[in-house]
């Protein structure tokens, strides 16, 4: 049976084609019935399907007979094409023997297809390339085969040409993954290793595991045990996604599938973590994942205090799903009881506060995204803070060192000065420049810092849209840097510190004061706002007290229109945290993101 | 039995009457108003409003009106001989003293004018005229039919008519409103010798054409400026400030509109009209609202067909709603009166209270409850803080025995 297994992901960046081409593999093996697809089944998520990204590991397994008519078992694992989830890509492509390279015939080779399809050669994967999107008239594929074998270096004459939106191609995909793609290898009646992809909470069946069996076979009712904890557990539910849960007796060496065995207890089956069978256990783990390091980190508060304890569950839960997750607790003066949160990048930090908020029914505020800071005291001793309001009194600090990621940035040639500029702005040091047919690729060493802030915006508006950029981090490095604060009538507030380059503080300080000004609504009284950088103030603004805020006319007519506009002004102020007197919006805590702008 | 309400006795009860058309709509008017018909079925419609008095009568057995208020739409494009068959019907069905305030409100052109002194006889005993403005321009961009002459004159009529009670309506911060010209505006107003002056700032109301294709209007601190002018000429008069938006001398306040802002019960009638009444044995409020549509008004066959709406009004609202409009006198009301009107202790409200206190938004006045000058023109951000999830769980006042 081994012999007809093929495991596969697609590399593929976002708008590229991928979840049509998979939801076309589904179509054609008959996974769904028609009336069943809608489109893109596999983003099966809310947030996926409306802003149309996979953010989550998912796999799909069909069946699918070859023109030989032999029957073959297809895994497909679907993985995210954001740069915020590329250890979603590794942990995706771990599993599987190959992966479709998919490249637009009409845009070519981004940058993040390039990083991920380097983690699939790094593991010994056999990449097919394919271009999609032949129907459209601007489809060049000569030109894109060119670009694959430049930049990429893989062999692309042979790529496969498909229009996943009208069909063309597919059958030929699907037998190119039959002859090239190598069955998995492992014995089946070795002593049972599954190495967990993913893992989500469901309310009715609890923990359900996504895994791949490496070795031996996993049967319906088997006692299995989770190796990190030496926990076990009574299979209760073993099968396949097709997308839908389709039961089995047993998953096999070489099989992707999922396990639910009743684990309730957050954190018991995490990703990376091997399942052996109690009877008979495996003697080694698998050696799992590398443990991803978030980069951006936000302190995240409930609204209501009383959210707390809520607001902690659903991390816990959030976490299980997202190994990517980091938090801690973390008091701030300004806004109570709350955490600070580790995330792989932006689009990490926004889908995370928009799945607790949707998914968890919380409203909360975040403070502005920074990154963690190497600080070395005059004692010679080096301390990570997170957070700027942690920042040590400037006297104690030798050096305070930001990270720096090394970025490679694809961009067609006609943007290469604008995006030159933004890296400059963004003192970035460029390390090589290098033509590719019509692509240009910039590597430059960036503070990490810089690249939060609004970098991956400012890219995609500097070039209509073209760039794509994709980075590591390389180091911490010294830097001169100072803690701008914020005082609201003279106090001041933790959740509004920030740490700036000392050439740009005093700019950002002061533009912060102003942003300040125009996002916190008039209150009942004057509210001073200052920017200050130790105990020197930089900038002061006012913000005038509310004058009037009255219905004129109030009479024994419909009182229900005079209670909602009471309501409507409540609820705007549901989104405000209020810092001592003064109610602050959550945009104020984000507005160091919104300076610097053009 | 009991909701969990106490009334020991039922506050006063006005009568409002709602005649809904207009000769044109104006573009920032939210109120129930239609355009009129090329005849308005004054008949038929005055035979509605009785049929419909006289269904909400079991509601208010024994209970005397403290007065009548006969509003629009454009009442005065109804006749006197009209009228004068609806307040006798009223007279007939309701227990009316002499004396009581009786007020229509009326459109200052010449043709209604002409009706002011046959209004006055039937025994209207006070008029409100919706001027506005007596700057031309000015009521063009409001869309008035009117011009500041028929104004002059409509003013003149109403008090050689023997209106001695007038009121006089005015708006400020008009499109492209200076704050000269709004000070000009209601000088001129003043030169008229009103007893009562409603004067309003300018709102676009959703609904509207103003809110739909809005106009220029000055910026919020020149309007803030034109209500201080405002509030100072208006003093220098001899206006009291009695109400929000309410000026009154020598005391000519409104009791009508008085017994709105003290929680006062009250019957409405005619189309869209609302009514809020006390009831002392279930311990219930009720808020009734009719059929809206003039068409619908008059066609509708019996009570249940003209209502339009009746709901209980729920114990955790009441406070709320209480608060609306007393915290717009500026004397407020006797602390009383909250457990009286309410039916419900004020306990739970204290922390609120005296939040709003010691913030300058209320007055430190144990026996009543009153905003301050900066709470009223903040009274929305007032009234937030008496929300219902902003204050306790709710009580009845103790005891429990009604008074009926």
């Amino acid at each position: 049976m081994q012999q007809n297994i093929r495991n596969f992901s697609i590399i593929a960046h976002i708008d590229h084609g991928k979840s049509t081409l998979a939801d076309r593999f589904i179509q054609v093996c008959g996974g769904l019935s028609d009336r069943e697809m809608s489109a893109q089944v596999l983003d099966s998520m809310d947030l996926e399907q409306e802003r149309g990204i996979t953010i989550k590991a998912q796999a799909v397994s069909l069946d699918f007979t070859s023109s030989s008519g032999e029957v073959y078992h297809l895994n497909f694992i679907d993985t995210p094409g954001h740069v915020d989830f590329s250890y979603e890509v590794s942990r995706s492509l771990s599993a599987c023997e190959g992966a479709l390279l998919v490249v637009d015939a009409s845009q070519g080779v981004e940058a993040q297809s390039v990083a991920n399809c380097y983690t699939a050669i790094e593991q010994d994967l056999e990449v097919l390339p394919v271009l999609n999107k032949i129907d459209l008239p601007a489809a060049d594929p000569e030109r894109v085969v060119d670009e694959i074998e430049e930049i990429i270096g893989i062999d692309a004459h042979d790529a496969i040409h498909v229009s996943a939106k009208t069909g063309i191609g597919i059958n030929e995909v699907l037998e190119q993954i039959v002859e090239r793609i190598p069955p998995p290898t492992g014995d089946a009646n070795a002593a049972a290793r599954a190495l967990i992809i993913d893992s989500w909470f469901d309310a009715y069946v609890g923990v359900i595991t996504l895994v791949r069996v490496i070795e031996g076979r996993i049967e319906r009712r088997d006692k299995i045990r989770i190796m990190s904890t030496g926990r076990d557990y009574q299979a209760d539910d073993v099968g396949v996604f097709t997308p839908k849960r389709l039961k089995r007796e047993a998953l096999s060496a070489g099989e992707v599938g999922y396990i639910i065995c009743g684990i309730k207890e957050i954190e018991a089956a995490r990703v990376g973590d091997t399942i052996t069978l109690a009877r008979e256990a495996a003697s080694e783990p698998l050696p799992g994942f590398k443990q991803v390091q978030p980069r951006v980190f936000a302190g995240l508060y409930p609204i209501e205090a009383d959210d707390y304890e809520n607001f902690r569950e659903a991390l816990q839960k959030l976490r299980l799903n997202d190994a990517a997750l980091h938090f801690e607790p973390e008091t701030s003066s300004a806004l109570g009881f709350g955490f600070r949160c580790g995330f792989l990048g932006m689009l990490h930090m926004e889908i995370c506060q928009e799945r607790l908020e949707r998914e968890y029914d919380l409203d909360l505020i975040s403070t502005a995204p920074t990154v963690v800071y190497e600080i070395a005291d005059t004692r010679g001793e080096i301390s990570y803070i997170d957070n700027p309001s942690d920042l040590p009194p400037v006297n104690v600090i030798d050096e305070i060192r930001e990270p720096i990621i090394l970025a490679n940035i694809l961009v067609p040639q006609d943007y290469v000065g604008d995006v030159i500029k933004l890296c400059v702005e963004k003192r970035g040091v460029q390390l090589n420049l290098q033509y590719l047919g019509r692509q240009v690729q910039l590597s430059y060493e960036l503070p990490l810092s810089e690249v939060v802030l609004d970098f991956f915006d400012r890219l995609k508006s500097c070039s209509k849209g073209y760039a794509s950029f994709e980075y590591e981090f390389k180091r911490f490095q010294a830097s001169d840097l100072v803690k701008v604060d914020i005082l609201i009538n003279g106090d001041k507030v933790d959740a509004l510190a920030s740490i700036i380059h000392r050439a740009r503080s005093l700019t950002r300080g002061r533009e912060l004061a102003e942003r300040m000004k125009e996002i916190i609504p008039r209150q009942m009284f004057e509210v001073a706002v200052q920017a200050a950088i130790g105990s020197h103030i930089i900038s002061r603004s006012t913000i005038k007290a509310l004058r009037k805020n009255v219905t004129a006319k109030c009479y024994g007519g419909d009182v229900s229109r005079k209670r909602k506009l009471l309501e409507k002004q409540k609820a705007g102020k549901r989104r405000m945290k209020q810092v001592g007197k003064v109610e602050i919006p959550q945009e104020a805590f984000l507005a160091v993101l919104q300076v610097d702008r053009g | 039995m009991s909701k969990g309400r106490t009334f020991r006795e039922l506050p006063p009860l006005g009568l409002y009457v709602h005649l809904p058309w207009c000769v044109r709509k104006c573009p920032y008017c939210d109120f129930n108003s239609h355009e009129a018909p090329e005849e308005v079925p004054e008949a038929a419609y005055v035979d509605a409003l009785l049929g419909d008095l006289a269904d909400d009568m079991p509601l208010v057995w024994g209970r005397s009106l403290s007065s009548v208020f006969i509003g629009g739409g454009t009442p005065s494009l109804f006749s006197a001989e009209a009228l004068d068959r609806l307040l006798s019907g009223v007279r007939a069905l309701t227990a009316l003293s002499p004396g009581t305030e009786i007020t229509m409100e009326a459109n200052p052109g010449t043709m209604d004018a002409s009706r002011f002194s046959e209004y006055r006889a039937i025994g209207i005993n006070r008029l409100s005229i919706g001027v506005q403005s007596l700057d031309d321009r000015a009521l063009q961009s409001l869309g008035r039919i009117h011009d500041a002459k028929d104004a002059r004159r409509a003013v003149d009529v109403a008090r050689k008519a023997g209106f001695d009670n007038l009121n006089l309506d005015l708006m400020y911060g008009l499109p492209d409103q200076s704050l000269d010209a709004a000070r000009d505006d209601l000088a001129a107003v003043i030169e008229l010798e009103p007893t009562h002056l409603s004067c309003y700032e300018l709102t676009l109301e959703p609904n509207t054409r103003f809110a739909a294709f809005p106009p220029d209007l000055p910026a919020d601190d020149t309007r803030f400026d034109m209500q201080a002018a405002h509030f100072d000429a208006l003093s220098a008069a001899g206006f009291e400030r009695y109400e929000v938006s309410a000026f009154a001398r020598d005391g000519q306040r409104c009791e009508h509109n008085l017994n709105y802002w003290a929680f006062g019960d009250y019957l409405g009638i005619g189309a869209g009209a609302h009514g809020k009444l006390s009831f002392a044995d279930s311990g219930d409020i009720r808020r009734l609202s009719k059929q809206r549509h003039p068409k619908r008004y008059l066609e509708a066959a019996n009570a249940s067909a003209r209502l339009a709406q009746e709901r209980t009004l729920p114990l955790a609202d009441t406070g709320l709603e209480f608060m609306m409009n007393a915290l717009r006198l500026t004397d407020g009301v006797p602390s009383g009166w909250f457990e009286q009107r309410t039916g419900l202790s004020l306990a739970p409200w204290h922390e609120a209270i005296q939040r709003s206190v010691e913030d300058g938004l209320m007055q430190k006045d144990p026996q009543r409850l009153a905003a301050t000058d900066r709470g009223l023109d903040l009274l929305n951000t007032l009234l937030e803080r008496f929300m219902p999830e902003a204050t306790g769980p709710v009580r009845p006042v103790f005891p429990l025995k009604p008074v009926t």
